[in-house]
């Protein structure tokens, strides 16, 4: 039943703001938190056994009559489903006592709920119009939490966010709509065996240049990264962990890549064309982000560099290539979900996000300095965490492939983060105490758990890499190394 | 094919129009009217469901809709328009026909004629049995439309 990744969060949101009349706190909490544990237990543990034998393709029946809801489960869905799972949880716990003193905690979770149920429709979506649809999805829900504080700048990061947002989907419905006229279906597998038959590489490309505006906008991929920067760090605190760590990388990365290697296949020209932008995404983004004073503007312009990195790893092409960009996509959605989790406490501890002002935080708040550490520590690269790995084997890749310049730019980029991250690491928690901060106390207790077990779970891949590789990882990045066969052999309804 | 080019500049020209007015009612006004000429275009390519409802949702209901509540709002003040209008609008539609012409020159000819035929079946056989999943997004997408309406539109009760 793997239409409960979409149907269970779009039902408990149905239901969250009428529970809300009776119960404001205690029962939205409860509801919402127990929703994602579930759906994480599910990927977890039922997710590999139900793709033990290939992807599971499910034809949904109403009274024994089939309807036309047909979903596909294979590595690389079950992969964005356990990532999705993991930072969606932690930032609902996140919530629990954050979004205390926003209010309307009810609309809140509903909004976040609806925002998963997005999230995984798109990612279990057999067709290229769900695909769109289910990216609205998750985008209104994301419009409304980046704007849920109502202060001017929240509004105005929104209202950016939307109408960027916007241009993205008529890029990519444009494309769809191309696709439909040469291949007179919206089906993954139809319109790659179509796209096989007909002989009609300008209009591909036409559709495939839409494509990469389309999905890059929502990658936040630069060019296309001008509304990443206001969005981000407006959003309250869980939100931003969730947009950074999991939408773009779900409506960018993921839509992205699945119709570029499984449907279109990946030709030569467009593995250089989304090399290129990789690395001029990583390197900008980086220098960009050294530059800022604003905690989470300054984790906002990370995200962008590091999705750099899975674009360029899964650019490649080469099965190691692929699996390095899927198994960073993951750490970095941890990561990075931990990060703006710890600058959100930091935020709600002193009411800032200047890191000027900061400084000696750490003696006031162990847990959160500690936490924060292990994330920007694996972002940048450092061993034996998990973003240690996936950068290793992203260099790699690039190496065997015969790429020395671009692995080159890859380990000075990394050099670059690590100087950007220690940065934020010292003004804010090392050093003297700033005196304005001396009554500080650490985070509550839901909101230092969330960062704990984020961050435990950063250590604990970076040390369990090769298992996590082998069960997680390796049978996304087969599923993208297979290209159109993928697609075309096994998901025929 | 004079028709069909005179539609679509009709189009293009009320949507542009639509943006670049700043009294909100001549815009609502325009965004109906290229709405109305988008209906068209959809009935002479044979999706009259399409069509009927983008003409009696998007042209007339949400036209009244937009109406009503500038009327309830408005403060009555004339609106003065923004010169960039006066240029800023004819240069830019001149360079979008140009640049849409080209692009759609180049093509048209490398485009395989349509595959697919008009719309088959009727429409709620397309809606019910072909696109069943769509429905689900489509739900969602209202729920979450509703919320944020909820949510946006709170009462301030910071601090209960």
């Amino acid at each position: 039943m793997i239409i409960l990744f979409v149907a269970l969060p779009l039902v408990v949101a149905g239901i969250l703001p009428l529970v809300g009349k009776v119960s404001r706190r205690v029962v939205p909490d409860l509801l919402a938190n127990a929703a994602l544990l579930f759906l994480l237990v599910y990927a977890a543990i039922t997710g590999r056994h139900l793709i033990a034998g290939g992807p599971v393709l499910q034809q949904l029946s109403w009274f024994g009559e089939p309807v036309a809801i047909r979903l596909a489960l294979d590595g690389f869905s079950l992969l964005m489903l356990l990532a999705i799972a993991l930072v969606g949880l932690a930032a609902c716990l996140f919530s629990i006592d954050y979004m205390e003193h926003y209010g309307a905690k009810a609309n809140y979770y509903a909004l976040f709920l609806v925002m998963i149920a997005g999230m995984n429709g798109l990612v279990l979506a057999t067709d290229l119009f769900n695909v769109y649809l289910f990216m609205e999805v998750a985008a209104v829900a994301s419009y409304a939490l980046v704007a849920f504080g109502l202060g001017r700048d929240e509004l105005e990061a929104a209202f950016k966010y939307l109408l960027l947002s916007v241009v993205a989907t008529a890029f990519i419905l444009i494309s769809v709509a191309v696709i439909f006229g040469m291949t007179g279906s919206l089906d993954f597998a139809a319109v790659a065996k179509a796209l096989q038959e007909l002989n009609a590489g300008a209009a591909v490309g036409v559709a495939s240049a839409f494509f990469l505006m389309g999905f890059g906008l929502k990658a936040a991929l630069i060019p296309f990264h001008a509304w990443l920067p206001d969005a981000h760090p407006s959003a309250p605190a869980p939100i931003s962990a969730v947009l950074s760590g999991l939408l773009i990388k779900v409506s960018g990365v993921y839509a992205m890549t699945r119709i570029f290697l499984n449907v279109f296949g990946l030709t030569p020209a467009l593995s250089t064309v989304l090399m290129s932008l990789g690395a001029l995404s990583m390197v900008v983004a980086a220098f960009l982000a050294l530059g800022q004073k604003d905690m989470k503007r300054m984790l906002a312009y990370s995200s962008i560099s590091q999705v750099g990195y899975v674009v360029l790893g899964i650019g490649i092409g080469t099965p190691l290539g692929i699996a390095g960009g899927l198994f960073h996509l993951f750490n970095h959605a941890l990561a990075k979900g931990l990060l703006f989790l710890t600058s959100g406490s930091v935020q709600q501890a002193t009411g800032t996000r200047d890191l000027d002002e900061m400084g000696g935080l750490a003696k006031r708040m162990p847990i959160t300095a500690a936490t924060n550490l292990v994330g920007a520590l694996s972002i940048a690269g450092v061993p034996p965490l998990n973003g240690f790995w996936s950068k290793l084997i992203i260099i790699i890749a690039l190496v065997q492939s015969g790429h020395p310049v671009f692995a080159v730019i890859a380990v000075l980029t990394s050099v670059l983060t690590l100087w950007y991250y220690l940065l934020m690491q010292r003004k804010a928690f090392f050093g003297k105490l700033n005196e304005k901060w001396a009554a500080v106390k650490e985070a509550p207790f839901w909101m230092t758990a969330a960062t704990v077990f984020l961050a435990l779970l950063c250590v604990g891949i970076g040390i369990l890499f090769s298992s996590t590789v082998t069960t997680w990882i390796q049978p996304a990045a087969d599923v993208l190394a297979d290209g159109v066969h993928a697609v075309i052999g096994s998901w025929g309804f | 094919m004079i028709v069909q080019t005179a539609l679509l500049i009709g189009l293009v020209l009320f949507s542009v129009l639509a943006i670049l007015l700043r009294d909100l009612l001549k815009s609502a006004i325009s965004l109906a009217a290229a709405s109305l000429f988008l209906g068209i275009i959809f009935f002479r390519m044979n999706a009259p469901y399409a069509g009927v409802f983008e003409i009696s949702v998007v042209a007339g209901l949400i036209t009244v809709l937009f109406i009503l509540t500038i009327a309830l709002t408005k403060a009555g003040d004339e609106v003065r328009e923004s010169r960039v209008v006066n240029w800023v609008f004819p240069l830019f539609f001149i360079a979008f026909i140009i640049i849409d012409a080209l692009v759609m020159k180049g093509l048209l000819r490398k485009i395989p004629a349509l595959a697919s035929g008009a719309e088959t079946g009727t429409f709620g056989d397309v809606l019910w049995k072909g696109r069943t999943f769509d429905l689900v997004g489509q739900i969602a997408v209202i729920l979450a439309g509703v919320f944020a309406v909820l949510a946006l539109f709170r009462k301030g009760d910071k601090h209960d």
